[in-house]
């Protein structure tokens, strides 16, 4: 037991000096790479690991006779959750959710001091000290907060309270609910039930097992499957059509989109918000081919009153594409992206 | 035996009045069916020749003879939209909230009465047996003062939407018009016999007769229920309706009316929810009288009381997220656009409002159970691990609430690269939602089996096996809770959802399978100590009300959600909404709103809880004293 909380007291020293390395830039934030494709897991790991440091380190220094007080250990954790999503995970998180995220923590932090009585009373030893003031230091501190508190909030009133310069916050609707039927170049598609018609097998059949089949790896690298290369002249049906959507995808699309279809094209950061990032698992993944049909036929302009504020610069494609390359250029995309379509079975 | 006899025969007649007005409805109903599809299309036919007309069902497809008129098509104005000088949405939108609050709790109560009162009916032990009777009693009598709100609620509302929404009421009542007046029949059976249940409390408290007790209160919640499912079913015809043509005429098929693509699931999913709210309110409850009562007896009662709410509460709680899965998985199945207009477009941001709510109904649920622990000796040695389990529980909720679509300032949006964060979006997608509610279930699940064993020590030879057993068991569950949410990132979305399965099910095998080993473990298992009832800390009771409040608010967001989602339609794609109130509100003025309702709803909760109070007064103190194994009485008044 003991070699365990050791190794965990090891682990998160290690792990609170990297922390602060990284705040005071003293080590570089990539020293411990988040490797794209596990950095989700990757995060949640690296604080499981503290969790088992933190608990490992209070062992530790209680067995050296040196024990961190409960007030001060709550405190402490809750500091270290808030510097963590600051310096830790990048790109920056917006603010309104490091908000929730402190919040939820310092319920957390409530819960576990305060989860038995004799925690809860050891925890709140620091704060009746104060609010008794029976020692000189206590009763200057009370003081110091009886002036400090009005000041904090004061403060934090009178910056929340005016007004700023920079432009209002947007809750943009990522997916706007699509029409039950959209009508492009004269014909009516019902957005339920309509099929891509080049997802198709080399004899020309509707194939959605086939087409899963040959799309690319998911992954760090989105490697192509073998004898999946739509570049192949030998290839009919699903891979064929991939490549000729391929062509359009980069005669039109990735300008804006990027050539690896997360957004970042040529003219992408000319844009606010930036164009959709089809390799996100939040975008084309979570849709029907139906639905991209109907954005990239109908494009910004098209979007529905729910779809406020409408921002999107997307060009109305079926003013420009046909029916067939629209549907060929969907195919690409979910087969680069390593994605397959929503389908309801 | 003589003087019993006429009390069976009483009760007997009772109960078969009872099974009689329940079938009454039935019976009246039987001829409805017939009006439209097969019987009377022939006497129709051959009464009208070749002029009947033929619709097609806009749901089933199938074709049935036109016996309704159109929806109307509305305009603006006092003809259609008479008004006050207020908006004529939020009026009703009150109206609805209320009678809904009410009318869920007096349907959850009577069932919570009966599993009570069954279970004090089994207990061999006859002081608990007492005591389990006592606290079904009291829970029927709060009951029966919100019944009486409850009707009044319903009257309100009826006025309201007969004032304010003429045209819209009038199209409904036309369509359900051949089961209105079971509606109607259900309430006179519903009334009658809850006035005979409660009222034969005591006459019927021993031997057979306290079994035909029990069966009247199984008849009171058949009846209630199906109440409910019929209420249901003009939620259900406005969502998703069926039944009618594509003009919104009615084909003469009732059955096609009520049983929409949305009816089963919404009735599975509000019996869970009225469940889990009536559990939290009367938790609430006990919390309150807790906190102000003066003497230990009171404070063991209430304490008790709050106790057994909870984890009738929490109980029905655990499968709600699942029963909501089931309603989300059929409203994407009937129309694409509402499904990604509730969790991905217009209303996301609520739902996002809404996993918050759930994941503090599950913090508060584990939150009272730590502290519950407190009062029994030699539950210490369980919570030195606690704030392992409080890590397992936020980062299930931070999963859970992380959402796909962030709120965030231009600046930041330039400065992440883009509308989804390369780490937390990936959480905002339901596939890491899913194990995150699971992982905070199976938490939930440990909780409790920590404190059925709090005080308890296993005599059981393989004891030592079995605790080994039950932490691989946990340690396997969570793995693969954890593995599916990952892997559903790197399958079709067909097989993602149906991934879902196998999540629920090792939840539930945790649940069930955990539970009945844990009860074999500690059957004659070594006391520690006894439940010290009356000894848990005030913080408890406070999660206790936390709880009940959580319970309230979600059920009025996801009412307005539900109702939100029909957009300008008054029936979806049947009847427009042509008033001035035909858009969605803010999420912050929706979110004002359903605190009012929180908020009205606990002011008057708490009026009846004190009428309740005044009539416990009256009872005369003999009639109390002496119950066999020292019940513990309810406290005096609340407004003493």
């Amino acid at each position: 037991m003991k070699a365990l909380m050791s190794l965990g007291a090891l682990i998160g020293v290690a792990g609170l000096l990297l922390l602060a390395g990284m705040i005071f830039n003293v080590i570089p934030s990539s020293t411990v790479r988040l490797v794209e494709g596990y950095m989700p897991m990757q995060m949640l790991f690296e604080l499981t690991c503290f969790v088992a440091g933190f608990a490992g380190l209070s062992y530790m220094m209680s067995a050296m006779g040196m024990p961190l007080s409960r007030f001060w250990q709550g405190i402490g954790f809750w500091a270290f959750i808030l510097l963590y999503l600051k310096y830790r995970v990048y790109p920056p998180i917006p603010f309104s959710v490091r908000a929730m995220y402190g919040t939820v923590s310092l319920v957390a932090v409530f819960m576990w001091v305060s989860a038995s009585e004799e925690d809860w009373k050891k925890f709140k030893q620091p704060i009746m000290n104060v609010l008794d003031a029976q020692t000189g230091m206590n009763k200057l501190l009370r003081y110091m907060y009886l002036v400090l508190l009005p000041i904090l909030i004061g403060g934090f009133s009178y910056n929340a309270m005016m007004p700023k310069s920079e432009e209002p916050i947007e809750l943009r609707t990522v997916h706007p609910a699509p029409p039950a039927s959209t009508k492009v170049h004269g014909k009516t598609y019902t957005l339920q039930t309509s099929q891509n018609p080049y997802r198709v097998n080399p004899e020309g059949k509707y194939d959605q097992d086939f087409t899963n089949a040959n799309i690319v790896e998911q992954g760090m690298g989105r490697l192509m499957k073998p004898n999946a290369n739509p570049w192949d002249d030998k290839n009919q049906g699903y891979l064929k059509y991939v490549r000729e959507g391929g062509e359009i995808f980069f005669q039109n699309c990735h300008f804006c989109h990027g050539d690896n279809l997360n957004g970042r094209g040529l003219h992408a950061f000319a844009f606010n918000p930036i164009p959709a990032n089809f390799t996100d698992p939040g975008t084309i993944a979570q849709l029907q081919e139906t639905f991209i049909f109907w954005r990239v036929s109908k494009g910004g302009i098209g979007l529905p009153n729910e779809g406020f504020p409408w921002a999107s610069v997307m060009p109305p494609w079926e003013q420009h594409l046909t029916v067939d390359e629209i549907w060929k250029v969907i195919l690409f995309e979910y087969w680069h992206t390593g994605y397959y379509p929503r389908t309801w079975d | 035996m003589a003087p019993l006899t006429g009390k069976r025969v009483f009760s007997i007649m009772a109960l078969c009045m009872m099974v009689g007005l329940l079938l009454l409805p039935i019976v009246i109903a039987l001829p409805s069916p017939a009006i439209g599809e097969e019987a009377p299309a022939g006497d129709t036919a051959k009464k009208d020749g070749d002029k009947v007309e033929k619709g097609r069902d806009v749901y089933y497809k199938t074709e049935g003879i036109v016996v309704g008129a159109p929806a109307p098509k509305t305009t603006d104005g006092p003809k259609d939209y008479p008004r006050y000088n207020f908006e004529s949405r939020v009026l009703i939108w009150f109206a609805n909230q209320q009678h809904l609050y009410y009318g869920s709790f007096v349907l959850a109560v009577p069932i919570f009465c009966m599993i009570i009162e069954f279970m004090g009916v089994v207990t061999k032990d006859k002081a608990l047996a007492k005591r389990y009777d006592q606290l079904a009693y009291d829970f029927i009598k709060i009951s029966l003062t919100a019944y009486s709100l409850t009707a009044i609620l319903g009257g309100i509302l009826i006025f309201t939407f007969l004032t304010l929404y003429p045209a819209f009421f009038g199209y409904l009542s036309s369509i359900f018009r051949p089961v209105m007046h079971i509606y109607a029949l259900m309430f006179v059976a519903e009334s009658g016999t809850l006035y005979i249940y409660y009222y034969g409390w005591d006459k019927m408290k021993e031997g057979f007769l306290k079994w035909i007790h029990l069966s009247m209160s199984v008849v009171l919640n058949i009846i209630g229920t199906l109440l409910m499912f019929l209420a249901n079913s003009w939620i259900g015809f406005m969502m998703s309706p069926a039944g009618v043509d594509e003009q919104g005429r009615y084909l003469g098929n009732i059955w096609h009316v009520i049983h929409t693509a949305l009816w089963n699931p919404l009735n599975l999913h509000r019996i869970l929810g009225n469940m889990a709210f009536g559990g939290g309110v009367v938790a609430a409850y006990a919390a309150y009288k807790f906190l102000a009562a003066k003497t230990d007896e009171d404070r063991a009662h209430y304490d008790w009381m709050g106790y057994i709410a909870m984890a009738l509460g929490v109980a029905f709680l655990i499968p709600l997220p699942f029963a909501g899965y089931w309603l989300m998985r059929e409203v994407y199945a009937y129309r694409q656009q509402m499904g990604i207009t509730l969790m991905g477009g217009l209303l996301a941001w609520l739902f996002i409002i809404q996993a918050t709510m759930i994941g503090i109904l599950f913090l508060s649920s584990n939150y009272y159970l730590w502290q519950a622990m407190g009062r029994m000796r030699g539950a210490e040695k369980y919570q030195r691990y606690i704030k392992y389990l409080v890590f397992l529980l936020i980062c299930g909720f931070l999963v859970f609430i992380t959402p796909h679509t962030m709120v965030m300032t231009p600046a930041e949006l330039k400065a992440m690269g883009g509308q989804q964060h390369p780490v937390l979006g990936n959480f905002g997608v339901m596939s890491a939602k899913n194990g995150g509610i699971n992982v905070m279930i199976t938490t939930t699940v440990l909780s409790f089996i920590w404190y059925m064993r709090g005080n308890k020590v296993s005599t059981v030879s393989w004891a030592k096996f079995g605790n080994i057993f039950m932490g691989v068991f946990f340690a396997c569950a969570y793995i693969n809770i954890i593995w599916l949410a990952i892997y559903g990132y790197y399958i079709p979305a067909n097989v993602r959802v149906g991934l879902s399965v196998p999540q629920v099910a090792t939840t539930l095998s945790c649940l069930f399978f955990m539970f009945a080993l844990n009860s074999v473990m500690m059957r004659g298992a070594k006391q520690m100590g006894p439940i010290e009832w009356g000894k848990i800390s005030v913080r408890s009771q406070y999660a206790l009300i936390m709880l009940a409040t959580a319970f309230t608010w979600m059920m009025a967001l996801m009412g307005y959600i539900r109702s939100s989602v029909r957009l300008f339609w008054h029936v979806n794609e049947i009847m427009r909404d042509n008033s001035p109130w035909a858009y969605t509100h803010t999420v912050g003025f929706a979110a004002n709103m359903i605190s009012f309702n929180v908020l009205f709803f606990w002011i008057s909760i708490l009026f009846v809880f004190w009428m309740g109070s005044l009539s416990a007064k009256k009872v005369p103190v003999e009639a109390k004293a002496g119950i066999p194994g020292g019940v513990p009485q309810p406290a005096p008044a609340a407004g003493r």
